[in-house]
């Protein structure tokens, strides 16, 4: 009966060919360009680490200025640390399951041949980085506890490096020139890139890629790397010590934090633990502000940052409503086409089709409209992430269509063609045959 | 007009059909005029000037990577040479770039007693004595940089300049009586960092196009030294900036203890700041473009299909004595009385629309006068697009009349 009623659709269509053309090119342009930012949108408030989201939280403590405005939530507070509050966390033995500390620097890579040296994007950061974040490696593995302490010259890089400066051979034991110092390498990670990058998700850089060098931040801040963030000061540097100590000991944030928690005790237990710490550190004159730590989980921290922009949100909003206009366009182009069908309903029912059958025989070819336009909008959708890929730097990781994507464009486009459709359909299968048979 | 009244009865016995094309134009003009509004904005912002030649002024950007090399004279020694290029008309050292989207943001105060939240907050650039002629600055009051008030900044030692170079905006916010030539302002609370404002100059923005007080920036003798990154601010003779680019990277590469980060003129760095920027003016106006393509086709689809339908009655009103040009009038007040009812919808989706935006993601509150503009575009798109098919019904023989189905 479906292929009968497929093979009725197609010749429906082939009588009123423009009409058909255009009911599927607007059914296509508005799934495509809702797809499109749909897409980025989707992409962007994805959750980056979804197995471990909830339990692996960002710290705020609020040092600032006790002169700027009262804090009403985390969106009011530095998003990131001083150095110095970190490495106290770190070194403290805190309620948390791991703890990280790190920020985001650079250096110049020099190979070992004739290549010429190119820069790189460095992080800096604890031994505990990559367990906790599920980081997969390739070779070899995260440096030790010792190699924080000692401030080794150790480095984990990541597979696109080791393709680059190994061509992809294991390259731990070997060394890498960062700047003037060796770094021996101790571990290669695959290909890992959360997507938003959450660990350091300041405005514009949540999506750029992830960093292809590791190195123990005791050792970065010894060269000292500065760092390549957004570094926020309020308060004038201790002049009695020499920089870039005194750049270290001040109330400059410019590093993040992570923690690790498992349980909701867990997390209440921390959260006490830096409300103390802060009252501790407010004894002896700093953090002037009232008390506002706060812990935010990873999909709560994508929140607080404003990962997914404004504008993302206003295109959404728009491509929604072109979508609607599109299926508006529909729904009259639909009623035009099947009101003019009087004559063959007529015909069908006199025949002893019955008003059921009408009804989805007519849907079937509503629903094949759908399908057409879907896979219109599909190619669409792909031009447009294709435009919104050049029109934008940074967005190549949210711009895929994987296979969810595909089918909820076609998914969404036969839905949105059959809401278009059922009451043109359900005024022709109500249409009374005598009457159109009479004037024929 | 007299036909009016038998367009509208006839409407009132297809009221779906107009329904639907009413409501779509109200959709339409309500997207339209928050696009076009949303477009406007931003294009304001890009046009901005920044007070830059920007035609002739390209960046020199290179990290030096061998802590044996003495950066000052590496610094010293680049000047030189840049300056020395043919068509160059100036090159400073520079920390960052103004419209670059990065750079120094600093507080001053004018009293000892002003507390941080009082302070003025400006866009701060590190120069040389040549800073004013390459950022193409005018003086309008005092003087320039002497080359033995250079200081530096690093990770190995920050210095504060004892004088700077303020906007005409700054030193207006700074001191609104308009002396602040010879004042001094503080870097620091509690009368800490005092620094001489020794000129004024006349405009230039800040880094961050987005921040709400643009031309609030100053100058500041200084060499930044926070890690290898060297940065080259340099004007050209009108014509000559892609040859002093070339010239300037061949020379750079000469040295083999940098990379070259990048060469870049100032017009594609202005580029690159406003991508987003850009970027929602072509997303919007592609958006303005298809839904003007869609909602017309639509009139078109469905003025067409309605002159099949109304075959015989068009053939009849001919034979009656109608005019071809009678027929295209039925069709074209049609749609001006379809398009009109959606306007009317329209201007008050519009303003939800843009009270919607405006409330959740501060897009701004659109100007009124956007909305007859929007009007007048979607009756003229609905008169075009009824045009073929009216014209279409024009044709229809009267003896049509005369016939069966």
């Amino acid at each position: 009966m479906l292929s009968y009623y497929l093979r009725l659709a197609l010749a429906s269509m082939r009588r009123t060919p423009v009409l058909t053309a255009l009911m599927v090119l607007a059914l296509g342009l508005g799934i495509g360009a809702f797809m499109t930012t749909f897409t980025v949108y989707y992409l962007m408030s994805g959750d980056p680490i979804p197995h471990k989201s909830d339990m692996l939280f960002a710290v705020q403590l609020d040092n600032w200025d006790p002169n700027r405005p009262p804090t009403e939530s985390a969106k009011d507070v530095e998003p990131q640390l001083t150095w110095r509050d970190g490495l106290n966390l770190m070194q403290a033995d805190t309620p948390a399951t791991r703890q990280a500390h790190m920020y985001g620097t650079g250096a110049i890579v020099v190979p070992e041949g004739d290549e010429p040296p190119f820069d790189e994007g460095v992080r800096a950061t604890w031994h505990t980085f990559f367990a906790m974040f599920d980081v997969p490696f390739l070779h070899g593995g995260p440096w030790g506890e010792r190699a924080d302490q000692d401030h080794a010259s150790v480095a984990v890089i990541g597979r696109e490096l080791n393709d680059r400066l190994f061509g992809g051979a294991n390259s731990v034991g070997r060394r890498i020139q960062l700047d003037d110092s060796f770094y021996e390498i101790v571990g290669v990670i695959d290909d890992w890139q959360p997507t938003p990058r959450f660990y350091h998700s300041d405005w514009g850089r949540a999506f750029e890629d992830s960093e292809q060098v590791f190195i123990p931040m005791t050792r970065a801040v010894d060269v000292p790397m500065g760092p390549h963030g957004n570094t926020n000061c309020w308060a004038p540097l201790d002049e009695s010590l020499p920089m870039p100590q005194a750049f270290l000991q001040s109330e400059c944030v410019w590093t993040q934090f992570w923690a690790e928690l498992e349980t909701p005790e867990q997390v209440a237990a921390y959260k006490d633990y830096l409300d103390n710490y802060v009252r501790e550190q407010k004894e002896v004159g700093r953090f002037p502000r009232p008390l506002n730590t706060f812990i935010s989980d990873v999909n709560e921290w994508m929140d607080v940052m404003g990962v997914v922009g404004n504008d993302n949100r206003v295109q959404l909003r728009l491509s929604f409503l072109f979508l609607l206009v599109c299926v508006l366009n529909t729904v009259g182009l639909l009623m035009a086409k099947f009101l003019g069908k009087g004559g063959e309903v007529a015909l069908r029912r006199a025949m002893g089709a019955s008003r059921g059958a009408i009804f989805t025989q007519n849907l079937v070819e509503v629903g094949a409209v759908g399908v057409l336009g879907g896979l219109t909008g599909i190619g669409i959708a792909w031009l447009g992430l294709r435009a919104v890929e050049n029109l934008y730097r940074g967005y190549q990781h949210l711009v895929s269509l994987d296979p969810f994507m595909l089918t909820a464009a076609v998914g969404l486009s036969v839905i949105a063609a059959i809401a278009a459709g059922l009451y043109p359909v359900w005024r022709v299968s109500r249409l009374a045959p005598a009457g159109l048979l009479k004037t024929q | 007009m007299n036909d009016l009244g038998p367009i509208f009865r006839t409407l009132l016995r297809n009221r779906l059909g107009a329904f639907l094309i009413a409501l779509q134009i109200a959709l339409t003009l309500a997207v339209i005029t928050n696009a076009a509004f949303i477009i406007q904005q931003r294009a304001n912002d890009v046009a901005r000037p920044s007070g830059l030649d920007e035609p002739n002024t390209a960046l020199l950007v290179t990290t030096l990577f061998d802590s044996a090399v003495d950066q000052r004279q590496l610094y010293r020694d680049d000047l030189e040479a840049l300056r020395a290029l043919p068509g160059v008309v100036a090159v400073t050292p520079i920390q960052s770039v103004p419209v670059s989207g990065s750079g120094w943001g600093d507080d001053f105060y004018t009293t000892p007693e002003m507390t941080s939240d009082e302070s003025i907050s400006t866009g701060m650039f590190m120069v040389d004595e040549h800073g004013l002629e390459t950022l193409d600055l005018e003086l309008v009051a005092g003087r320039n940089f002497r080359p033995e008030e250079m200081i530096v900044r690093g990770m190995e030692s920050i210095e504060t300049a004892d004088v700077t170079i303020v906007s005409k905006a700054l030193a207006d916010t700074l001191f609104p009586d308009g002396d602040a030539l010879g004042k001094t302002v503080f870097d620091e609370p509690n009368g800490e960092k005092p620094m001489e404002i020794i000129g004024i100059y006349d405009h230039m923005q800040n880094a961050w196009p987005s921040s709400d007080n643009v031309d609030r920036t100053a100058l500041v003798p200084a060499l930044a030294m926070f890690g290898g990154q060297m940065m080259y601010l340099v004007r050209a003779e009108p014509g000559q900036r892609d040859a002093v680019m070339a010239a300037g990277e061949a020379y750079l590469a000469q040295n083999r203890s940098r990379i070259i980060d990048f060469v870049r003129s100032f017009e594609e760095q202005k580029q690159r700041t406003y991508g987003g920027d850009i970027a929602m003016i072509k997303l919007m106006s592609a958006v303005i473009t298809a839904l003007a393509a869609v909602t017309g086709l639509g009139i078109v689809g469905l003025a067409w299909f309605s002159v099949t339908q109304r075959r015989k009655q068009i053939g009849t009103r001919r034979a009656l004595g109608a005019t071809r040009f009678d027929i295209v009038r039925y069709f074209m007040v049609e749609n001006w009385l379809i398009t009109s009812i959606g306007l009317a919808v329209g201007v008050a989706g519009a303003l939800t629309l843009n009270w919607f935006l405006d409330t959740e993601y501060s897009t701004g509150r659109v100007p009124l006068w956007y909305l007859p503009l929007g009007m007048i575009a979607l009756w003229l798109l609905g008169q075009v697009a009824v045009l073929l098919p009216a014209r279409r019904a024009a044709n229809i023989p009267p003896s049509l009349a005369t016939r069966s189905a």
